[in-house]
């Protein structure tokens, strides 16, 4: 199995830093075939992370008005990401558009799950609320569990 | 009897940060036109106050992820400037191969992904990737090849870390490099094919008689530094006069500042360069240029994103002959000491030009700052160019002329991250 977790943020903008927390989490905690991966550029780059992966997860906060830490997983690579999650990014091309045009393209992983963490705070220079850093635990625990499942 | 109408969108996508646009009309003609910016000023001017000098390059590069080189390079270039230090040799060359860099991966974001799905009348580049997958594979490596410069010789692609006033933290050594020649040989056949698709898209009518500006480097295509600023009217003074002709202006209606030169609108970026620097641009570029007609002086603002294919072209080429003439430097900075006074520097960002000036102490504490990016020097040529395309095509359906004043919009790239942000487009009609 090849899979590739990634995950998205900006480290100075409060919860936007969500994906990176999970990162924190992960690192060291998983398998080696499994590539863990940070981005706080731009998540067009996710394009070249996904070639042959069978197994592709994504970690970005939200902002969709939803209660803060409020985890959403999302399959999406049974359908389009929902229209509030593909824009609003402060990242150029936002982890949606990432993950359309890797659709478009024909690039879109077999299993493509996004976790969405709600964020309350985008301030410059931010920490992360309590609620998004619980939020954090929580997600990478399903992320645990979800590399698994796609083993079995 | 007079007819009332209003048009609004939603915050136009395909451009940096958020903002609006409002335009009024009066039985179709146009009485008004505002770029309306809504994100609240970043205050990056005031805090550089209290820091250490040495610290602006790292500050200033978070105002924008797009072009965070442009950013550093005139921060560093002012410090320098101040000392009496000018970077030479393989030290300088390295600033401008990772400014050729960030010009391959902006203008390919720009031209690819951004402004090419309204010419092909798609809403964004996931639409164009259904329609021409292989057009947005191609915008995709190509930037990627702008990112591996970047991470190279930078250290890494967004908001570089190996910069550092006096040169870099490290050099990279020649066969870093080397590894980069395939990839940027491909980007320079893959950029010299973007023009000729460009060249054939279909261009809106308009024609402006702009007030051009751009850096003035000795015989070299301004993108890292200049002594001068040079127009279109024959004009030059030097970067350390800017504060002398430029001036900007509060307006109403944005919080970012308007600025005018020598007390008229002007523009700066790509339709600037290519026109006041054409002569010096490398033989492929020029080649690329010529083989699709382009005309020296560009009028038409649809037709920068030709422009901006042939600098696409032009900074593949340049990137390869600053690696074949590399070698790595024996150190990778020189030393720049504090000085007390007053510190200029400009670079030609993607969208034009990147003016910074700072007063320091002689402990090297920045005193205060003045930053001055390209997006709100070109915002008065924005409005007027909306002013002149709605006044000539105020007959267009509703939302044709409200796609082709968003599209007007974008032939600047405007990155309002660097000029607060941008951008929602309202159309009244009275």
């Amino acid at each position: 199995m090849k899979a590739c977790v990634t995950c998205v943020g900006n480290a100075l903008r409060g919860d936007d830093a969500a994906g990176l927390a999970v990162l924190s989490l992960l690192e060291g905690t998983l398998d080696d075939d499994v590539v863990v991966l940070g981005c706080e550029g731009e998540p067009v780059a996710l394009l070249d992370a996904w070639a042959d992966c069978e197994t592709a997860i994504v970690v970005d906060a939200t902002r969709s008005g939803a209660e803060p830490g409020t985890v959403r997983r999302i399959p999406a690579h049974e359908a389009r990401l929902p229209d509030e999650l593909t824009r609003a990014s402060t990242h150029v091309l936002g982890v949606g558009e990432a993950v359309e045009l890797a659709r478009a393209l024909g690039k879109l992983p077999p299993r493509t799950i996004v976790y969405g963490i709600e964020g309350s705070s985008f301030d410059t220079g931010a920490p992360l609320t309590p609620e998004v850093a619980a939020a954090a635990e929580v997600v990478a625990a399903a992320i645990r569990s979800e590399l698994e499942q796609a083993r079995t | 009897m007079s007819r009332t109408k209003t048009i609004r969108t939603d915050y136009l996508a395909r451009v940096e940060g958020e903002g609006g646009m409002l335009v009024r009309m009066r039985d179709d003609v146009v009485t008004e036109v505002k770029l309306r910016i809504y994100e609240p000023p970043r205050f990056f001017e005031g805090f550089l106050r209290g820091r250490e000098f040495r610290e602006a390059p790292d500050i200033t590069a978070r105002i924008c992820g797009i072009c965070p080189v442009a950013y550093q390079t005139s921060a560093c270039l002012a410090m320098e400037s101040l000392a009496d230090v000018e970077l030479e040799g393989q030290l300088r060359s390295l600033r401008r191969l990772l400014y050729c860099g960030e010009w391959i991966e902006s203008h390919t974001l720009h031209v690819f992904m951004l402004h090419a799905p309204d010419f092909l009348g798609v809403p964004s580049a996931v639409e164009l990737a259904k329609l021409d997958p292989q057009l947005v594979e191609t915008a995709l490596r190509l930037k990627k090849v702008g990112n591996e410069v970047m991470r190279v010789v930078g250290g890494r692609e967004v908001h570089p870390i190996n910069v550092r006033v006096g040169g870099w933290y490290k050099a990279p050594t020649r066969a870093q490099l080397d590894a980069l020649v395939p990839d940027l040989e491909w980007a320079l056949a893959a950029s010299r094919e973007a023009v000729r698709v460009v060249a054939a898209l279909e261009f809106p009518e308009l024609e402006q008689d702009y007030l051009l500006a751009a850096l003035v480097d000795g015989d070299e295509y301004p993108i890292d530094r200049g002594s001068h600023v040079t127009t279109s009217r024959g004009s030059s003074f030097p970067v350390a006069e800017f504060l002398d002709h430029v001036v900007e202006h509060h307006v109403e209606h944005s919080n970012a500042l308007h600025a005018t030169l020598d007390g008229d609108s002007y523009l700066v970026g790509p339709i600037a360069r290519y026109a006041l620097h054409r002569q010096h641009l490398s033989p492929v570029a020029l080649a690329a240029a010529d083989e699709v007609g382009l005309e020296p002086v560009v009028r038409n603002p649809f037709r920068s994103i030709i422009v901006r294919a042939v600098e696409l072209v032009y900074a593949c080429e340049e990137a390869l002959r600053l690696i074949a003439a590399y070698e790595q430097p024996a150190e990778p900075a020189v030393a720049v000491a504090p000085r007390a006074g007053l510190g200029h520097g400009a670079s030609e960002a993607p969208r034009g030009i990147l003016y910074h000036r700072y007063r320091l102490d002689d402990l090297g504490t920045i005193l205060d700052a003045k930053i001055i990016p390209p997006t709100s020097q070109n915002q008065r040529s924005i409005e007027e160019d909306l002013h002149a395309f709605v006044s000539a095509h105020a007959r267009l359906p509703e939302e044709e002329l409200r796609l082709r004043c968003e599209q007007a919009i974008r032939n600047y790239d405007p990155c309002i991250s660097c000029a607060t942000h941008f951008l929602r487009l309202e159309v009244e009609r009275t």
